[in-house]
């Protein structure tokens, strides 16, 4: 796989998604991990957890997969691929009155969010069945859902806390 | 325009918004890009910057860039970046409100990675499985979770996301032609719905 056709997917892949968060994350595990083993799951899982605890704009684990993959060169060339697109939004703004108003789209792209919304689902699941190998994964994993679901702790304390109890717990069930 | 600038004096155009030099519209946007919580986060620091405190955008004018943000297919806040950018400081300032945008995440992000590489060739790879891992994953499922939140309800959006679930996950389907597929169905049927609740507000199939 070249450094080219790595940027050509993942800008390809953020074109037909919206929004930002996990919603590439169906569309990278078919194709790099699946289709093309050139990452595992475990550096995707990876990468999405850095994103979700680094500031800034979610959909950053792009970033860390091009530096997995091609080093700095492919950090910079993913990150341009995600960042590109927004260019779409100057057209747009002087296209304002017209697309306001515009049902096709409006509808398109709710078909789209809520076909991703299924799709994120069908990945969760297919993730989770590879991850929650033993007891001590679903621990981690219930105890960092309700850190971060019911508590709204911050991602990184969760991330630090979850981490720090899977260290400790690991050893002292041994 | 320009004509008044000129006349009012240095203290007045800084309340403008044709104002906001190139050095201030990068700083906005590194502060924007060092706002944790995503999307949202961001979204705070560039209203506190741009509409409270600098009153250089109405609330009505950010709320509606906002939304056409979230028609263009990529981030929604590298679209704001790229509109407010332009806006603030032409072709130019898209620029420098992107580098702004991603420059923390970007090299956070690369430290962390590397931290990866290292961690690969130690012990504590082993550890992964109990420890990030599992959290990347509960992760994952809360932003699912929240970004479902609209569709878990008895509604057509409900059944898409269904039949884009089983497709994808019993049939093994692909997720981009999946994607494509359910943005040319949502012209369909959110269509009909739209008409059918207009024309016909008994139609069965529209109830709620």
């Amino acid at each position: 796989m070249m450094l080219l056709e790595l940027t050509w997917l993942i800008f390809l892949f953020n074109l037909i998604t919206f929004g930002n968060g996990p919603t590439m994350i169906p569309l990278l595990q078919q194709s790099l991990v699946n289709e093309r083993g050139v990452l595992t799951l475990d550096q995707l899982l990876y990468a999405f957890a850095i994103a979700r605890v680094t500031p800034g704009p979610a959909n950053v684990y792009v970033t860390s997969i091009g530096y997995m993959l091609f080093g700095i060169g492919g950090a910079v060339a993913t990150t341009l691929a995600i960042t590109f697109p927004g260019y779409l939004m100057l057209p747009l703004l002087r296209g304002y009155d017209h697309l306001k108003n515009s049902k096709v789209i409006k509808n398109f792209t709710r078909g789209l969010t809520t076909t991703s919304v299924g799709l994120i689902f069908a990945t969760t699941v297919s993730i989770a069945d590879k991850t929650l190998v033993n007891l001590l994964a679903w621990i981690i994993f219930g105890f960092t859902f309700v850190l971060s679901y019911f508590l709204k702790w911050n991602q990184i304390v969760c991330l630090l806390v979850a981490s720090a109890a899977g260290f400790i717990l690991n050893f002292w069930l041994k | 325009m320009t004509e008044n600038k000129n006349k009012d004096g240095d203290k007045h155009i800084t309340k403008s918004a044709q104002s906001i030099g190139y050095w201030q519209l990068f700083m906005i946007f590194v502060k924007a890009g060092c706002a944790f919580g995503g999307g949202l986060g961001i979204l705070a620091v560039l209203e506190d910057e741009l509409v409270t405190r600098r009153q250089a955008l109405s609330k009505e004018e950010f709320l509606a860039t906002y939304a056409l943000g979230r028609v263009v297919p990529s981030g929604t806040m590298t679209a704001l970046a790229v509109a407010y950018g332009f806006q603030f400081g032409g072709w130019f300032g898209t620029v420098l409100a992107l580098t702004g945008l991603i420059l923390p995440a970007f090299g956070l992000t690369i430290g962390l990675t590397i931290a990866y590489s290292f961690l690969k060739n130690s012990e504590f790879i082993q550890l992964l499985p109990v420890t990030v891992l599992p959290a990347a994953l509960a992760f994952i499922v809360v932003a699912a979770i929240r970004l479902g939140k609209d569709v878990f309800r008895p509604s057509l959006d409900f059944v898409l996301a269904a039949a884009a679930f089983g497709g994808a996950f019993f049939f093994n389907f692909n997720p981009a032609i999946l994607l494509v597929l359910g943005g040319v169905t949502g012209i369909f049927i959110f269509g009909r719905e739209n008409k059918e609740n207009k024309v016909e507000p008994k139609q069965e199939g529209t109830a709620k």
